[in-house]
């Protein structure tokens, strides 16, 4: 829950208002009303025995009909209210606190019988919650004392393990730790740490489970075991009316009915809250508005090699409050065989501009872009079908995280053989070999052993030079890698950039790297474009990095970036602030708040990124001119307010 | 002020398959000193703060504090941790001020109001606005988190720190800020610290020596410009060529074949040092050395230079000092 | 020493150390179960031959019962017999008809499990495609109308319980329509209603476990990365989606499989169907224990079983779970 929480009573009241939320409310309001009501109301009048009307079907004076002793089945059902819902909910404070105090046992217990608990809860969980009941009623015998309580034990052990689950994943998080450190005794630790993470979800699962006591009452009596003669619930209204069913289907239906209905008040509360307490979101409900216009950008210089060019590209996310535009117009090519480097923090938008390029922005996000072309085809306005042969095979991707970008339930040589078999057609077996030969070429030792291999058992390096791999089963002509290092160890970083700078001086094959390294990028491209607030403020060669960028930002950036030879006298350079949120871009420059160099100017128009020589654009009105980038230090203690 | 002393401790999970995570490290944290503990991830150095503070079983060895050892210690003791996530550090339920205060020894601040004042202090010492003690971390960005993380480990009046990559889950422009505030504030509360992270360059800012971990063990530690201008072990050579710079070349101090090797398995180390299946000066380069599979080079690593453990090491070679990485402390 | 390198090779393939140490698991349920049951009978207040021959009953008679019936020994003795009857495949006797109890549960059991294993072969047939391809249409938050309908339809359907289902079908097309039989086991047709009021609450539960594990699979990185591959989508969901997703959807569909065995308790006595189910509840209420707890004992087997399955299929599909369990 990395996300605000705000006052506790907010998420209820919340879960009040969406249309679900409100509906069960007023459906569990109406049964706790008449719980309360109708017996009051109605008693004598479902007692009234009516020897003229007996098992009789819908009248004016009897709308549901009677029963066999003349009995109005509607107001039986009205009353039968009381019964049903006491019962359930009985059951449910009764399995609920027996479930906490199994689930609390363990870690209460000395480690043997603690695991015992376990154990006995493990196979309990494994039964269903009827089989149990029927088999505590047999042990506290037929009647509704003994249906309470064998609910209520039926209930018992998932709720344990419910317990059991939930503490579980707190007391793994590093809250939980860090509390231990700071010598929170167990006690404290559980009344202000675990109970209050787990609270919520334990009330929505308490709330569901009151709604199942009340369907497992009903199934109880409905078959004798549960409220005997002459109390009755629904159950045993149901069980009566099934016998007359060909006289009077009423009778059956309604209890039938009023079950459904107050088990689904449970529920659906329950449900309501689930859905605003857990993490489940609810995207944005806001019509097709347009999407706002991306300003216009200088038209760029596109040579004959022009591989991929980009034009004023902008992504758009709905979000309730409107739209969301996280790349603001981006423009830049890629010659082909040219390694170029997307440089940015943590929301700036370069990755979503490597995603966007290649076409792999789902809905509800929406890209446009005044050009955007690839190998001389126009990727926004050819359709899918058309595109996939060409990106399939002249365009490879790179992801992050190599643990989670390969399907965890086949082997990766299929995994690779699949693009030949797709876009090359080649055969199963000639496509596997390719696949095999391909591991071979990016390094990975015993290449026919570990394509038979499934992810698991490659190490994060291993998977990251299959992924290339990947990509090398076409003919790429565009490598877009995004982060690929950036969940590895250095040494293995370094030995990843050599693979890819050598797959690119092999196969004449562009590189689009996207980092949050300079030094990676400055390592391993000629030219890299530094992003900031969804935009390119730069765009320079990395030879000229030295000499000095223009963007006081990409100054900063270079002179945060802490290197082996940093001086240790002094203290590190910082960038004060952050960054504009997406949705909340200030007009003007974006970095305005942050920028020693800025002006009125700046704080109410946008720079537009420009050229200042001939391989050097900057959307800045102030660039900086002297040669060494000037360090804006702070002072110790101030350390950079945020 | 006291020293953190780790003496031959081994962390050990799991039964007979079991993983030892942390295998006989010895290693002391001088008072008032940093120590900067690098390794890539597996090699045991978070666990090795963990078993300090008791959230990793310590089945080897101990771990002393100011001599005494740490688990006769009562439960609040003076040494602290700072976690890497500053996301799920903090209890998302309970305002910055009730996680501060509660990391307070007892009785150390009379009445609420006290208490109240000293979480005051702590987040003024942070860089924090004190009036936003009753914030929830939901509202705050990771480099204020981990202010907050900080702040909470200092109410514990802690001796000794331990840092455990805490700028890792930071943006560079943060990164900064964060380390600039643990540098003053070691300096000025004269804290030991041990401090952690894969990253070289951080580390070599901080501190005052530095440890390098690998699998498990410490092959390498010394004074931190020692250590990064001459290297003893072939394993920090490799670190520090591999460091990203932006001037340097990816091809510098090409590698040959075992570039590519994979990392070793924890659950089956080597034999002998367990660096010889990727090291480049080893068996599987010069063939003569097999002493480097059959011997473990842990034994006499205290009478070598920076007590490496490498059978060959740089000094005992001609010594090649690396030319960067050498400004002043 | 031959122990030993057995000890070794299991320890080293690691199918055979997972299908030891899942049998063994197998094997303490079942005895946990045997014990249970056997408990069961002790935990009843009073005597159950009283209870169950009734006030009026001579004592001399109660007394020849008990005796024979071997309540008057010891417990560990008792608990003997018992172990050993389980073993040969004596189950005791039924107090109220006088039939061996395995007799009874063998002409019971039959009618029970057809209906158990048809119902579940619905619900996977109907609602695996169902779920995908609701999946499919409301993926990344599209077509919002179909995907609430969807969800109010199956939360509807999912909560109503089988035999209030069972009842309105009776209501409907027994009854109102006289399409098929209200109760018996005649000819196919009357498998109809039973099956269609066991399946139809489970079906609507895993359609949506269905959809909501395809979209969370949807949302994976190795999903981008299928499609960066520039696969057709229905690849993309059939070969890379739905394997990941039917893990989850295995576990919950045993959890629905044992489900059903209880829910045809309950049909059961709706459409007086002659099986386990009806039968159970007739020896709750005649108080016939050694009969309850023979069938207690072979529902508890049958969950047993479904878990036992349903933990190897997992194995099987997904490369990961042997090394998981270690
Ligand atoms: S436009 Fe102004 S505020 Fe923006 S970077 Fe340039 S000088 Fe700074
Ligand atoms: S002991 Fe041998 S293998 Fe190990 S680091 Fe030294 S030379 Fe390399």
């Amino acid at each position: 829950m990395a996300t605000g929480v705000g006052r506790r009573g907010s998420k209820w009241l919340a879960a009040a208002r969406t249309p679900l939320g409100a509906c069960s409310i007023v459906l569990l309001t109406l049964v706790v009303a008449l719980a309360v009501l109708a017996p009051i109301l109605w008693q004598d009048r479902a007692f009234a025995v009516d020897t003229d009307a007996i098992g009789q079907g819908p009248s004016g004076t009897h709308l549901l009909g009677t029963d066999s002793l003349g009995r109005d089945i509607l107001f039986r059902v009205l009353v039968a209210t009381r019964l049903s819902v006491t019962l359930a909910v009985l059951a449910t404070v009764i399995g609920v606190t027996v479930g906490l105090v199994l689930g609390a046992l363990p870690s209460v217990l000395p480690r043997a019988a603690g695991r015992l608990v376990i154990s006995v809860v493990t196979i309990a969980v494994a039964f269903p919650g009827l089989l149990l009941a029927l088999f505590f009623a047999v042990i506290f015998g037929v009647g509704t004392h003994g249906a309470v309580l064998a609910i209520a034990f039926a209930m018992a052990p998932s709720f344990a393990r419910l317990a059991q689950t939930l503490a579980a994943s707190v007391v793994g998080r590093d809250f939980v730790s860090a509390a231990k450190v700071a010598g929170v005794g167990r006690i404290r630790l559980l009344v202000r740490h675990v109970l209050p993470n787990i609270g919520e979800p334990l009330v929505v699962n308490a709330t569901i489970g009151a709604g199942a006591a009340l369907l497992a009452f009903a199934g109880l009596s409905f078959l004798g075991i549960g409220v005997q003669a002459p109390d009755f619930d629904w159950g045993r209204l149901l069980n009566e009316g099934l016998d007359g069913i060909y006289l009077n289907p009423a009778a059956a239906l309604a209890p039938g009915v009023a079950v459904v209905l107050a088990g689904l008040a449970f529920n659906l509360v329950g449900e309501a809250v689930a859905g605003v307490v857990g993490v489940r979101t609810r995207s944005a409900r806001i019509g097709r508005r347009s999407v706002p216009a991306a300003g216009t950008a200088a038209a760029e210089e596109h040579g004959d090699d022009a591989l991929l060019v980009v034009e004023n590209l902008q992504v758009a996310f709905p979000r309730p409050s409107g739209w969301t535009v996280p790349v603001r117009g981006v423009s830049f090519t890629v010659r082909a065989g040219e390694a170029v480097g997307v440089v940015g923090e943590s929301g700036s938008g370069k990755s979503l501009t490597g995603l966007a390029v290649s076409r792999l922005v789902e809905t509800p996000g929406v890209v446009t872009a005044d050009r955007l072309e690839f190998a001389g085809t126009p990727l926004l306005t050819t359709p899918e079908r058309e595109l996939r042969g060409l990106l399939g095979t002249s365009l490879a991707m790179v992801f992050q995280d190599p643990m989670t970008s390969f399907n965890p339930t086949r082997r990766i040589g299929r995994q690779l053989a699949e693009v030949s078999e797709q876009h090359q057609g080649l055969p199963r077996r000639k496509a596997f070999e390719r696949a095999v030969g391909r591991l071979r070429s990016v390094r990975i030792p015993a290449a026919e052993r570990r394509a038979r291999q499934y992810p698991h058992e490659f190490s994060g390096g291993m998977r990251q030079r299959a992924m290339i791999g990947m990509g090398l089963m076409g003919e790429p002509r565009l490598i877009i890698a995004d982060e690929p290092t950036t969940a590895l160890d250095v040494t293995v970083q370094r030995q990843l950039l050599r693979l890819l700078a050598r797959t690119r001086t092999e196969g004449d094959t562009a590189i689009l790297l996207i980092s949050h390294d300079i030094a990676v990028v400055s390592q391993t491209c000629d030219r890299m474009l530094v992003m900031y607030a969804g935009r390119v403020v730069e765009d320079l060669l990395t030879g000229d990095l030295a000499a000095g960028p223009r963007h006081p930002y990409t100054r900063a950036l270079l002179a945060a970036t802490l290197e082996l030879d940093t001086d240790r006298a002094e203290p590190l350079t910082v960038i004060p602030g952050r960054p504009p949120e997406p949705d909340r871009v200030p007009a003007g420059c974006a970095f305005a708040a942050r920028c020693p160099a800025a002006t009125d100017q700046c704080l109410v128009e946008d720079p537009v990124l420009e050229s200042v020589t001939a391989a050097h654009r900057v959307a800045c009105w102030h660039p900086q001119e002297d040669a060494a980038p000037e360090r804006a230090r702070e002072a110790v203690t101030a350390g950079g307010a945020e | 002020m006291s020293e953190l002393m780790f003496d031959a401790v081994s962390v050990r999970y799991g039964g007979r398959r079991g993983l030892t995570a942390v295998d006989q490290v010895s290693l002391t944290v001088p008072a008032g000193q940093v120590v900067g503990l690098v390794g890539e991830s597996g090699s045991g150095k978070s666990t090795l703060a963990r078993a300090a503070v008791g959230l990793a079983p310590v089945s080897a060895g101990r771990v002393l504090l100011g001599g005494a050892d740490v688990r006769g210690l009562p439960r609040r003791r003076p040494l602290q941790l700072v976690f890497q996530d500053p996301y799920s550090s903090l209890d998302p339920r309970m305002s910055i001020g009730e996680s501060i205060t509660e990391a307070m020894p007892r009785g150390a601040h009379r009445g609420s109001a006290g208490r109240r004042a000293e979480v005051a202090r702590l987040l003024e010492l942070v860089n924090l606005d004190p009036d936003r003690a009753a914030t929830l971390p939901g509202h705050l960005s990771g480099g204020q988190r981990q202010r907050v993380a900080l702040a909470r480990a200092l109410a514990g009046r802690p001796d000794v720190l331990i840092a455990d990559e805490i700028t890792s889950a930071l943006d560079v422009s943060v990164q900064g800020a964060v380390l600039n505030l643990v540098r003053s504030l070691q300096r000025r509360l004269n804290l030991s610290m041990l401090f952690i992270s894969h990253n070289l360059a951080v580390v070599r800012y901080l501190s005052d020596q530095i440890a390098v971990m690998y699998l498990g063990r410490i092959v390498e530690v010394g004074p931190a410009e020692q250590v990064l201008t001459d290297p003893q072990h072939r394993y920090t050579r490799e670190l520090l060529a591999a460091a990203p710079s932006a001037h340097s070349s990816l091809f510098d101090g090409d590698l040959g074949d075992l570039a590519d090797t994979e990392p070793a398995d924890p659950h089956h180390p080597p034999s002998g040092c367990r660096y010889h299946p990727r090291c480049p000066i080893g068996p599987l380069v010069h063939v003569d050395r097999t002493v480097c599979v059959s011997e473990d080079p842990a034994e006499g690593a205290a009478r070598r230079r920076h007590r490496a453990a490498c059978h060959f090491t740089a000094s005992d070679l001609a010594p090649t000092a690396i030319p960067r990485g050498g400004s002043a402390s | 020493m031959t122990a030993a390198v057995a000890s070794a090779g299991i320890r080293d393939n690691p199918w055979l150390s997972f299908a030891g140490r899942r049998l063994g698991r197998f094997v303490v349920s079942l005895w946990v179960l045997a014990s249970t049951a056997f408990l069961m009978i002790q935990l009843v207040p009073g005597d159950p031959v009283r209870a169950a021959l009734g006030m009026t009953a001579p004592v001399e008679l109660v007394n020849a019962r008990r005796q024979a019936l071997g309540l008057d020994d010891p417990l560990w003795v008792q608990y003997g017999h018992y172990l050993r009857g389980l073993f040969t495949g004596d189950f005791g006797t039924s107090m109220s008809s006088g039939l061996p109890v395995a007799q009874v549960i063998g002409d019971r059991l039959p009618g029970t499990l057809k209906l158990a294993v048809l119902a579940f072969a619905v619900v996977v047939v109907v609602a695996v495609p169902v779920g995908v391809v609701f999946a499919v249409l409301t993926r990344g938050g599209r077509r919002r109308g179909v995907e609430l309908g969807f969800t109010s339809t199956t939360v509807l359907l999912a909560a109503v319980p089988e035999f209030l289902v069972a009842v309105g079908l009776v209501a409907l097309f027994a009854v109102a329509l006289g399409w098929f039989p209200v109760a018996g086991r005649g000819d196919a047709s009357a498998f109809v209603l039973p099956v269609a009021a066991l399946a139809i609450g489970p079906a609507a539960v895993l359609s949506r476990v269905v959809r909501v594990e395809m979209l969370s699979v949807l949302g994976n990185d190795f999903i981008r990365t299928a499609r960066a591959k520039r696969l057709p989508a229905r690849l993309v969901y059939v070969r890379h989606a739905l394997p990941n997703a039917l893990t989850a959807t295995l576990t919950l569909g045993g959890l629905m499989l044992t489900g059903m065995v209880a829910g045809t308790v309950l049909v059961e006595n709706v459409f007086a169907w002659p099986g386990l189910g009806s039968t159970i509840v007739q020896s709750i209420l005649q108080k016939d224990y050694p009969l309850v707890q023979g069938i207690v004992l072979v529902y508890g087997v049958g969950v047993l079983l479904v878990n036992l399955v349903i933990d190897v299929l997992l194995a099987l599909l997904d490369p990961r779970s042997t090394i998981r369990e270690s």
